[in-house]
């Protein structure tokens, strides 16, 4: 019986997927894969995943916001943990488009790109256990 | 002259030691509709100023005390979109020059008639008007600008952050198995694009500060906290380096207008650049101390110091010193960064420096 514990990765930067989801495989969890937001919402409703990993910048500025408000509002999904992840300088002190929407429903944790390898381990075993 | 549309009268401040014409001043523009406000001498006008944020100033250039231009700088500074006309003496229409030069509106030469104030008057507000519609349009186009900025950010990150988790997914698959002279180019990559990552955070720094994107954050903030968390943030690395340091800060600082997450980086900069410069066993002084309008903060180390002949260029983008080891090698913006906060706050930063002995940063905040 498979016991590891799932996670999904929603990003658009396919590179960015694979790597993580080598990362995550080595760390001993079964990882899937969405390439937009819209497909994010659905894997999520059919795997039931523990944990999602969220782009906040997909095709649009905040597509990762609206996939968080979707994952959140539907009772299949709204316990899910999720990470948001930037590309964009989340320590700047002058991005308003990086901080989230007013009322925007709360992540578990919000992340910057690069992750070092053993830290993004660690955040999801603290969020999800191994 | 109609004035009834306006919600507020025109508030002019007259800055001037001799009464009679303070009081020529008062009766002619008071019967445009003017509210009209007066000061002897130039520290009580500031504080008037201060209290009253007039729209428009007229300053006599020669008074006791403190000298006119002096007193134009600050109050411009306090109040951007006021208005300053020099009152002058006509022996000294030289110095109105200087004091146009230096952005004042206009001039008014002693003696003057009630009619000549009142047209400086009229023309000098209907010119602030202008000058505050083209400052709405500019900050229009600097919004988008920012919008393009992020953009940029993303574009140029995305990349970078990609190879970079790459990199990472290497190390943690196969770092154990790997050749160590393998595993010696992977950090040398890790290295390089860590330093171009940097390079791109800083050069968004600085571009965002060119389009003033952080005015709305002005607080009144306390230097002693700002100092305080930088130094926090870098203790563990003076540990590191057997570093001491000293900071000698006042509790009851005034406080400074500023915009504190950048003030935090730019201290972070300076006192980290300290900590790089200076061999292990040196010592890192900060001090800070109040002035009459200029709050200052100095960070002194006992490091490698600065060459003279390359100390005016520090704050150039992308300068370097020659010759020094790659372990100080930066982006190469970190000091225009802390140059250009420094000027959007309207304070200052200053080097000096002896090669072997040590430098010292001195930042003046206006208060």
């Amino acid at each position: 019986m498979n016991t590891r514990k799932k996670v999904l990765i929603i990003d658009d930067d396919n590179d960015f997927c694979i790597a993580t989801k080598l990362i995550l495989e080595k760390g001993g969890y079964e990882v899937f894969i969405a390439e937009d937001g819209k497909i994010g919402v659905e894997v999520a409703k059919s795997v039931s995943p523990d944990l999602a990993i969220v782009d906040m910048m997909m095709e649009t500025w905040s597509e990762g916001f609206n996939v968080v408000a979707k994952l959140r509002g539907s009772d299949a999904t709204k316990d899910i943990k999720l990470i948001m992840l930037s590309a964009v300088d989340l320590h700047g002190p002058y991005d308003e488009p990086s901080m989230p929407p007013e009322g925007a429903p709360r992540v578990d944790m919000v992340l910057a790109k690069p992750i070092k390898a053993p830290d993004l381990i660690n955040y999801i075993g603290n969020l999800i256990g191994k | 002259m109609i004035m009834s549309f306006k919600e507020k009268p025109e508030c002019i401040l007259i800055i001037d030691d001799e009464e009679s014409i303070r009081d020529g001043c008062r009766q002619a523009l008071t019967k445009c509709g003017y509210e009209v406000i007066t000061a002897k001498d130039g520290d009580e006008g500031i504080k008037l100023a201060r209290q009253r944020q007039p729209h428009m100033a007229f300053v006599d250039l020669k008074m006791p005390g403190m000298y006119g231009l002096e007193v134009m700088d600050i109050i411009s500074r306090d109040i951007p979109d006021i208005i300053l006309v020099v009152i002058t003496g006509y022996a000294s229409i030289v110095s109105a020059v200087e004091a146009m030069k230096k952005g004042a509106y206009d001039y008014l030469p002693k003696p003057f008639i009630p009619d000549q104030i009142r047209a400086v008057a009229q023309r000098g507000l209907e010119h602030r008007e202008l000058k505050i519609e083209a400052r709405k349009l500019r900050e229009e186009k600097d919004l988008y600008e920012k919008g393009f900025i992020t953009f940029v950010s993303h574009e140029m990150r995305s990349p970078l952050v990609t190879v970079l988790q790459y990199v990472e997914t290497i190390k943690m698959l196969c770092g154990n198995s790997l050749d160590p002279e393998v595993m010696k180019i992977i950090e040398r990559c890790s290295f390089r694009l860590k330093n171009l990552e940097d390079l791109i955070s800083h050069w968004l720094d600085i571009s965002r500060v060119e389009n003033g994107n952080f005015s709305k954050n002005i607080t009144p903030l306390d230097l002693h906290t700002v100092i305080t968390s930088a130094i926090d943030d870098l203790m563990p690395l003076c540990e590191k380096r057997g570093l001491t340091v000293e900071s000698i800060i006042p509790q009851s600082l005034p406080p400074v207008l500023g915009d504190e997450e950048s003030l935090l980086r730019v201290f972070i900069n300076v006192i980290g650049n300290a900590v790089k410069y200076t061999p292990s066993g040196g010592k890192i002084t900060i001090k800070a101390s109040a002035e009459e309008y200029y709050v200052l903060a100095s960070i002194s180390d006992t490091g490698i110091g600065i060459p003279a002949d390359k100390l005016p260029f520090i704050f150039e983008p992308f300068f370097r010193v020659k010759g020094k080891e790659e372990r100080y090698r930066g982006s190469g913006l970190g000091l225009t960064f802390c140059k250009k906060i420094m000027d959007a706050h309207h304070g200052e930063i200053e080097a000096s420096s002896q090669e072997g002995v040590g430098t010292t940063f001195i930042l003046k905040f206006p208060r």
